[in-house]
């Protein structure tokens, strides 16, 4: 493997751990209430 | 709290040029179905289909797409942040050297300049003005959410700046070329690399200017317009997220057996085909909001508009997918298969979005009711009949015509002649053409009917949220 593979396989793995990282953060039941909040200020008025 | 003013001239003024620029580009697309049964309808140098067809193309994207961005956007994002547009000199310059950029832009590809590259044809001088044009209304939407009075982020802002940091990026790499005059240049990246930036380009240009945005819309309009909040924001932010992670791989779908390295096309593949789950995460999330609202489906021409689109979204993004595998796209790469899927999503997707919200929008920054929901009824008629009429019936032509260019006699020969394969097309041309025309009839309802909403339009006294829509 070149340089070039590695830099391209970690790039798409530290994307992915990201990724992974902010899924795990979203679906935390702590997470919840905050989570789903913004949805309601739909209802207000413009 | 006092009530923020809000800039609504400026998104006047932006769904004004972007209706005027959508009527041209479904008008020439139009002209461009006759010339291909018709080819006396060509009319060199300058009307010809091959300098017809980038017009309908580009003013199709860049000005009734990107025009209703412009305007949804600049609407949206100040509600959305509870403060006003960051500098309305700033979006008042964006207005004008938008129509500056495409008329430039029409004028040069009639003249035949192009660089050749599909969806981003117009040489180096344009690139130059796109490249302000964004770089303004980006800095203006970006600061407007960086001085909100709002703390929680509605996942629409999360689309928009997506689209906004997105086409920047994509857009810049794409055009980096060498000017050898003020309207020749040449591309910067030589053989098969330049085809998969290009097609990293053009893909992602699907992705950030005609699915991020009108996603964003979507989620703005369906909750404003049912007077229900969307079913689920955390799983809207897991779509979002795993769409901009999957996206930005799949460009090589466009490329399948190219000399383009295998592994590059695979991975685009297998991406391709992952994207459903962020795709159809919103269009499960659009469907779940409508819990016990279905009935606003009937009443409501807002919801049709909305969920039809919607769902031209969820089969856009299932046979996308299933074009982007090799043995499929063998079948139908380079037939009449692949403009059927691009108008489902054009015409079925965009359009009804953008469609949905400019309804929502000229009663509000006008104060009239809308003139006549018959007419808006009918037009959500001639929009669905006239799309179905297009895509249909060049499905059946691709199948055909891949069929055709596949048969082989017990020798080995090719059983039809390029010519044969071609005479074979008329009927479906000619129906796509009709489909079109219906399609058009449908935008000049949508317009006139607009037009009377200024003209003569009952005055409403406050702003109607929920109501505004129902017959
Ligand atoms: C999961 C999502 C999608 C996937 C995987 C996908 C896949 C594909 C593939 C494989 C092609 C190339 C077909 C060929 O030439 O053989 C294509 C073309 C195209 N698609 Fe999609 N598609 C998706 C969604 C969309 C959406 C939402 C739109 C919105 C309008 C769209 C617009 C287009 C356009 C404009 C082209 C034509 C590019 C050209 O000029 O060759 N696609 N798509
Ligand atoms: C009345 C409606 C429309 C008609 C009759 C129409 C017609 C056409 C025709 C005849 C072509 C050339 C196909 C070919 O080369 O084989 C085309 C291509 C295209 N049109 Fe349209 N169009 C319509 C609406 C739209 C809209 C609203 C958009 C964008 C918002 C759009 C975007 C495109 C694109 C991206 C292509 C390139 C397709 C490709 O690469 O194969 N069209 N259209």
């Amino acid at each position: 493997m070149d340089w070039a593979a590695i830099l391209y396989l970690g790039v798409t793995f530290g994307l992915f751990a990201i990724f992974v990282a902010i899924v795990i953060h979203t679906c935390r039941d702590k997470h919840k209430e905050t989570g789903e909040a913004p949805k309601y200020t739909m209802l207000e008025d413009d | 709290m006092e009530k923020p003013v809000y800039n609504t001239d400026i998104v006047r003024s932006f769904v004004h040029w972007s209706l005027l620029w959508g009527l041209v580009a479904i008008l020439v697309g139009v002209i461009v179905s006759l010339q291909m049964v018709e080819p006396d309808l060509n009319f060199p140098p300058y009307l010809t289909f091959g300098r017809l067809r980038p017009i309908h193309t580009n003013a199709g994207i860049y000005g009734w797409g990107v025009g209703v961005i412009f305007a949804t956007f600049i609407y949206m994002v100040q509600r959305l942040c509870k403060t006003p547009l960051w500098s309305n000199k700033l979006a008042k310059f964006q207005l004008w050297f938008f129509n500056a950029t495409i008329i430039a832009s029409a004028i040069t590809l009639l003249l035949g300049y192009t660089t050749s590259k599909e969806y981003h044809e117009m040489e180096w001088p344009i690139d130059v003005m796109v490249v302000i044009l964004w770089v303004v209304f980006a800095v203006n939407i970006l600061m407007t959410i960086l001085k909100r009075q709002e703390e929680q982020m509605y996942i629409s802002l999360w689309y928009m700046m997506a689209a906004l940091v997105g086409v920047a990026i994509l857009y810049l790499v794409n055009a980096a070329a060498l000017p050898v005059s003020l309207f020749k240049s040449y591309s910067a990246y030589a053989g098969t690399n330049d085809a998969n930036v290009h097609w990293w380009f053009g893909h992602n240009a699907v992705a950030m200017a005609l699915t991020a945005p009108p996603l964003a819309m979507f989620y703005y309009f369906l909750p404003k317009t049912t007077g229900v909040p969307i079913y689920s924001h955390r799983l809207s932010i897991i779509a979002f997220w795993s769409l901009i992670f999957m996206y930005l791989w799949t460009g090589a779908h466009h490329l399948l057996w190219t000399p383009v390295p295998d592994w590059v096309q695979t991975l685009a593949m297998a991406f391709s085909v992952m994207l459903i789950a962020p795709s159809w995460g919103s269009v499960f999330n659009g469907y779940l909001s409508m819990n016990g609202q279905w009935h606003q489906m009937k009443e409501n021409y807002l919801v049709k508009f909305l969920i039809i689109g919607l769902t031209f979204y969820g089969l856009q993004t299932l046979q996308g997918p299933m074009q982007a595998i090799r043995s499929f796209s063998a079948f139908i790469h380079y037939t009449d298969w692949v403009p059927a899927h691009i108008h489902m999503g054009t015409m079925g997707w965009v359009s009804m979005i953008s469609y949905a919200s400019i309804y929502y929008l000229v009663p509000r920054i006008y104060g009239r009711e809308l003139y006549s929901v018959p007419l808006a009824n009918m037009h959500f008629w001639l929009t669905l009949v006239g799309q179905l009429v297009w895509s249909i019936s060049l499905w059946v032509a691709g199948v055909l015509q891949a069929g055709m260019w596949n048969a082989t006699n017990s020798d080995g020969s090719l059983t039809y002649t390029f010519m044969e394969t071609m005479v074979e097309m008329y009927p479906y041309w000619w129906a796509r053409a009709a489909g079109g025309f219906i399609f058009f009839l449908g935008i000049i309802i949508f317009i006139y009917n607009l037009f009377m909403t200024v003209r003569k339009g009952k005055d409403v006294v406050a702003p109607i949220v929920t109501a505004a829509g129902r017959n």
